[in-house]
């Protein structure tokens, strides 16, 4: 066979064979913060205190007693620097008992989605039946770094011995030695192909035909779907309303998303400039991911304990994958591993009800949805006869996504499985699906089932 | 050795020589271990302080030992100052004068053996609590060192107990650390954490509680220098300067002043002997120390002070189980209502490490509370009083939901909800869905029955009242009201609560206002009534701040909130008939919404800036009744007299109803719930002073007065029940010995 992206079909029949024996993985339910602009109200916070207070609120309304819990696995792409194992602390700091371990995990932009899948991969192994998994970023957080010039100035002066050397390296002071490293764009840049995220997205809306007005007209829908979601009170399921560190006497907890704009509109979108390929680029920054904080937190057991405990879950986990390619056209990573997926999980797409899949961008997001439609696609790089199947759009992200409520790294893995998982309940299909695209060229996608 | 006959002495005194061990570690050095055997706690009992004498005739004799460490028995404990037990029993100047010298004397040995003995070195080595007469032994040493551990506290409380530090402590203290410091530490009675006994200049350095005793020896045989801290120019300009030290004398004595109103001699007696200190004779300042001493120890005060410290220990035993063992603390508690009193009880919680969850129907209730506890944590945070990581603890114990959800877990429930019986009850019955059916279900109902809010409960052997004072986080006492079936676990697991959040618990029965409500019923009500037949608020108030109340009675009116009051008023009028029928006055005050404090006026006017006192209004005069008997010129002490009688009627029938187990209890609860006058000891115990016979006078006496005669309820409210006839029939006392 030769090489391609994407799945062997030995692979396949192995998974398929071996998926009967294993253990079933549950969701025993999940809660998340609201997401906040970055720099708004959450900035104040940090990943340690926000992932610990929802973990909490997710422990107790989850009815779990935290003696049951056999690990704390937190997926978060940028952890503070003197929280470095996040997952650690939160656990810690949630009250769950000392003897149980805690990690932190890291797959990019998938680093939530890749805890639930962990916490599934050690139950289907036996070597634990009950998780808190949590997804967590504060990209208000990211910090600003020393350049290389002022760091070695700063470790020259600090081993000078006598008065002389110290004088003669603080004569070598420059002040362009103080331009700080941003380290959330330098995080967002591929080291790879060294293109920043934008411009993945770019080169497929050129490859795939996606106009800039498909591009604003998809964001204004996901900005129209969050409100209306908003408004009819939707995501009081997942939502927990949460009060941040620095909210001063008067002030509110805030309840709903505080990205989406109520009041987008074509002509706005349309007056933004392309931002990553000037003049005449497609993607701006209103049809681009906003920047957001925020957390999420699950209890993934397997279906054997949960029911020895008497809890009744959200959802059962049916399958999940993820799948490697080309780092520049990284968007496209849903299409591979939602093939993979579907296939591990003897489905189909006519079988999935909703969709889930992030808006890193509006381009990205129409691309894949050609790319799902297209035999040739299929043929040439997922090595099937077929095209996966049409999307209907009105069953992909009904409550709007992250071009509307923002894109905290590590959070939204976990934040669209969450949101699958509860679309499981008015779906009149047997499936959910939860995919997102991964910086580095990667693919990420969960396959819900539901659990009665 | 000392001779200790004639004074009190513990009946299971061991023979001489034991509680004192003397140890030799290496050539040169003595070690005295303070390990009195028929004591889990030392104490400097007359056992003790003798075998004391014994070993420094031992390091007396022995012209080769130059060092000398005094320590306990392990790195938790040391000793717990003079005898206090012992103290309260005195009675007679001259007893109390020998104790007082014997431990001066024993002191100033120590003292004397580094100014006498070339190179000698004495080092206190104390791990665990060193209050009082252990303080005043460490700075007799040349140096002491403190364990750097939770266990270990330092400091000179005596002023708590009315009396002052008479074993050197008044006079050395300011010798070494300067009156200013030295008055700050003596008139507060505070015990300081090793960290701050460094900072503050009471001990010469900090150790790991392993090293102790390594460390003791090397600085006793002077293997490592250690400097005291010297007090420089400051000794010149400052401790000899008679001027500074009169400043600093007279500050210290007005703030003393305008706390306590001239009601406790025992601080301004401190302040003039700390003041003379550095300026005296050591034998001079030890005299004035004693005769000091002679005189605060026999007196009333102390004596008060004194049996209410033992009242409040003696309440710890309320934790303990039928089994002997203490019952355990909640770590998951949750709390109903996040109003003034729930939010606050919340934090507390989160305060003590208890994992809380605070529920309430209205969001921005909940917004307040977490703001407010941060807020709190921060500000602490601030003043250092707090670490990081221990900051982030309190953040982290509490969490906020709006609905009714999660208490699966939680181990105790404090409702604070609204003031209705069925609001509750409902409330409780869902959670008894959905908790243990041990888990605790307390109300901090102020007007409802408990046994009410219980019934159809299930289990209701674990429905209890948890009632706690405004503002929660001042008030240290705690009603725990027994329905009844209300088991003796839950009282003894409520009392384990109450008590890890630093408060005083007092058992009382499921009545209405409890005990502290129900005598400030009539107290406060009195108080109307002698407005309302023309007696200036003004004196009122007074009068009541001078008879020892911590604030006079409109003003406390004020503090409550006239809503409130009024409900708590008719509560009481609905359950004990006439005599509490309620004055009218509030009334009027109500109709206008001027509620008191929270409303900005009441009987006074509030500013918003906190550190401006409240001045009366002007305009009182408007809500005098227009049809109230106007009553005779009282005089200050008559007004105080009318007020507290007839709070103490409603105490003797309160007694007599046992509603608390006895008048300790019941002394205990008015000290602590209302600030009753600590130096009169409780209401009962100033009672006794002055005898029941002539209180049923007096009683019968107001009862006469035409304003108490003529309106309904007035006679019984100072109508003398059968116990306190009784106990003027016999000439007998509430407090039976």
């Amino acid at each position: 066979m030769a090489a391609r992206e994407g799945v062997g079909s030995s692979a396949l029949m192995t998974a398929i064979h071996s998926r009967d024996s294993r253990r079933q993985v549950v969701i025993v339910g999940g809660w998340r913060t609201p997401l906040a602009r970055a720099g708004g109200v959450f900035a104040r916070e940090d990943a340690g205190h926000i992932g610990a207070a929802i973990a909490r609120e997710t422990i107790a309304r989850c009815n779990i007693d935290v003696e049951d819990v056999d690990e704390v696995i937190v997926g978060c792409a940028g952890p503070p620097h003197d929280q470095a194992n996040v997952g650690r602390v939160i656990g810690l700091r949630a009250g769950i008992p000392e003897r149980v371990p805690g990690r932190t995990v890291a797959r990019n932009c998938a680093s939530g989605m890749e805890a639930i899948t962990e916490a599934a991969t050690c139950i289907e192994a036996g070597r634990g039946d009950m998780y808190l998994v949590l997804g967590v970023e504060m990209m208000s957080r990211f910090p600003l770094i020393m350049g290389d010039r002022l760091t070695r100035f700063f470790a020259k002066l600090s081993s000078a011995r006598s008065l002389g050397q110290r004088v003669a390296t603080l004569a070598s002071f420059r002040p362009s030695m103080m331009a700080p490293r941003i380290a959330l764009m330098e995080g967002l840049t591929d080291p790879i192909s060294g293109m920043i995220m934008g411009k993945t997205a770019e080169l497929l809306a050129r490859e795939w035909n996606v106009s800039r007005e498909d591009a604003d007209r998809f964001a204004l829908e996901s900005h129209a779907r969050a409100k209306a979601a908003r408004e009819a009170g939707i995501l009081k399921r997942e939502i927990v309303p949460f009060l941040p560190i620095g909210a001063r006497e008067g002030q509110h907890a805030l309840a709903h998303d505080d990205a989406v704009r109520d009041n987008q509109s074509m002509e706005s979108l349309a007056k933004l400039k392309p931002y990553f390929e000037k003049p005449d680029g497609r993607v701006t920054v209103g049809n681009s991911c906003g920047i957001t904080d925020g957390a999420c937190a699950m209890i993934v057991a397997s279906a054997d304990r949960a029911r020895e405990l008497g809890l009744t879950p959200l959802a059962k986990i049916r399958s999940w994958s993820y799948a490697g390619l080309d780092p520049a056209r990284m968007g496209l990573g849903p299409v591979f591993a939602t093939a993979k997926a579907l296939d591990e999980g003897g489905a189909t797409i006519a079988d999935v009800g909703s969709i889930e899949i992030n808006e890193a961008f509006a381009a990205q997001v129409l691309a894949c949805a050609k790319a799902f439609d297209s035999d040739t696609f299929a043929q040439e790089k997922l090595g099937r006869s077929a095209k996966l199947g049409t999307l209907d759009m009105s069953r992909v992200n009904r409550n709007g996504g992250a071009i509307a409520i923002g894109h905290p790294v590590g959070c939204t893995g976990a934040r669209i499985v969450l949101t699958a998982a509860h679309e499981l309940q008015a779906s009149d299909r047997e499936l959910t699906l939860a995919t997102l695209c991964i910086g580095g060229g990667q693919g990420g996608a969960v396959l819900l089932e539901r659990a009665s | 050795m000392i001779d200790i006959a004639g004074l009190p002495t513990p009946k299971d005194a061991p023979p001489a020589g034991v509680c004192v061990r003397i140890e030799r570690p290496e050539k040169g050095l003595i070690r005295l271990v303070l390990d009195p055997p028929h004591r889990t706690l030392p104490v400097f009992d007359m056992p003790l302080l003798r075998d004391l004498d014994l070993a420094l005739d031992v390091v007396e004799k022995d012209a080769g030992i130059t060092g000398l460490v005094v320590t306990g028995r392990d790195t938790k404990t040391f000793a717990a100052g003079a005898d206090i037990d012992a103290i309260a029993a005195l009675t007679d100047r001259a007893t109390v004068g020998r104790v007082v010298a014997i431990g001066q004397n024993l002191f100033e040995r120590i003292d004397a053996l580094s100014t006498t003995r070339a190179n000698f070195t004495s080092v206190a080595a104390i791990g665990g609590a060193a209050p009082g007469g252990a303080c005043e032994l460490a700075l007799a040493c040349s140096f002491a060192i403190l364990c750097d551990n939770d266990a270990t506290r330092i400091g000179l409380p005596e002023t708590m107990l009315g009396i002052l530090p008479g074993w050197g402590g008044t006079t050395r203290l300011p010798r070494r650390i300067g009156l200013a410091k030295a008055l700050e530490a003596i008139l507060s009675g505070k015990l300081y954490t090793p960290r701050e006994a460094l900072r503050a200049g009471l001990v010469d350095r900090l150790c790991a509680p392993e090293d102790l005793l390594r460390i003791a020896s090397d600085i006793a045989m002077r293997r490592t220098r250690i400097e005291r801290r010297s007090r420089g120019a400051a000794k010149f300009f400052v401790d000899m300067n008679p001027l500074a030290v009169a400043f600093i004398a007279s500050a210290a004595k007005k703030q003393v002043l305008s706390r306590t109103h001239g009601h406790y001699p025992a601080p301004l007696m401190a302040i003039d002997i700390a003041a003379r200190a550095n300026r005296s004779s050591t034998s001079a300042s030890f005299k004035a120390e004693r005769e000091a001493v002679q005189e605060l120890a026999t007196g009333p005060i102390s004596k008060n002070l004194i049996r209410i410290f033992e009242l409040s220990e003696s309440a710890k035993k309320l934790k303990m189980l039928t089994n002997g063992r203490n019952a355990a603390v909640p770590t998951r508690v949750g709390v109903l209502g996040a109003g003034v009193m729930g939010r606050a009880i919340a934090s507390s919680s989160a305060d003590r490490g208890a994992w809380t969850r605070l529920f309430d129907i209205v969001p921005a209730a909940l917004d307040t509370a977490l703001i407010e506890h941060r807020a709190d944590v921060e500000s602490r945070l601030k003043k250092r009083k707090l670490q990081k990581n221990a900051a982030d603890r309190a953040l982290d114990r509490l969490d906020v939901t709006d609905s009714l959800v999660g208490f699966a877990n939680v181990e105790l429930v404090v409702e604070a909800v609204a003031e209705r019986l069925d609001v509750k009850r409902k409330v409780f019955q869902e959670l008894a869905r959905q908790m243990k059916s041990d888990a605790i279900l307390a109300t901090n109902t102020s007007s409802l029955s408990v046994d009410a809010i219980a019934s159809d409960i299930p289990h209701p052997e674990r429905v209890v009242g948890l009632h706690f004072f405004n503002p929660v986080k001042r008030m240290p006492l705690v009603e725990i009201v027994r329905g009844t079936r209300t088991s003796p676990e839950v009282v003894a697991r409520c009392a384990a609560f109450a008590l890890a959040l630093g408060k005083t618990p007092v058992v009382t029965k499921d009545c209405a206002g409890f005990l502290v409500n129900r005598l400030l019923g009539p107290y406060l009500d009195e108080s109307l009534r002698l407005f309302a037949g023309g007696i200036d608020p003004a004196r009122i108030d007074r009068s009541l701040r001078n008879f020892g109340m911590p604030m006079g009675p409109l003003a406390l009116l004020d503090e409550v909130g006239f809503d409130i009051a009024g409900h708590a008023a008719r509560s009481l009028h609905e359950a004990y008939g006439a005599r509490m029928t309620p004055s009218t006055v509030l009334d009027g005050l109500v109709a206008e919404q001027r509620l008191g404090k929270k409303a900005k006026r009441g009987f006074y006017e509030h500013s918003d800036d906190r550190k401006v006192k409240p001045i009366l209004a002007g305009d009182l005069h408007r809500f005098v009744p227009a049809n109230s008997v106007r009553i005779r010129d009282l005089s200050d002490a008559e007004i105080a007299q009318r007020v507290v009688l007839a709070m103490l009627a409603e105490a003797a029938r309160a007694l007599e109803e046992h509603v608390v187990a006895s008048a300790r209890e019941l002394d205990l609860a008015t000290v602590f719930g209302m600030g009753f006058a600590p130096f009169r000891g409780g209401l009962l115990a100033w009672a006794d002073t002055i005898g029941a016979r002539a209180i049923v006078q007096n009683l019968e006496a107001i009862a006469r007065e035409p304003d108490v005669a003529a309106r309904i309820g007035g006679p019984e409210r100072f109508a003398s029940c059968t116990l306190l006839a009784r106990l003027a029939r016999d000439d007998a006392k509430f407090h039976a010995t």
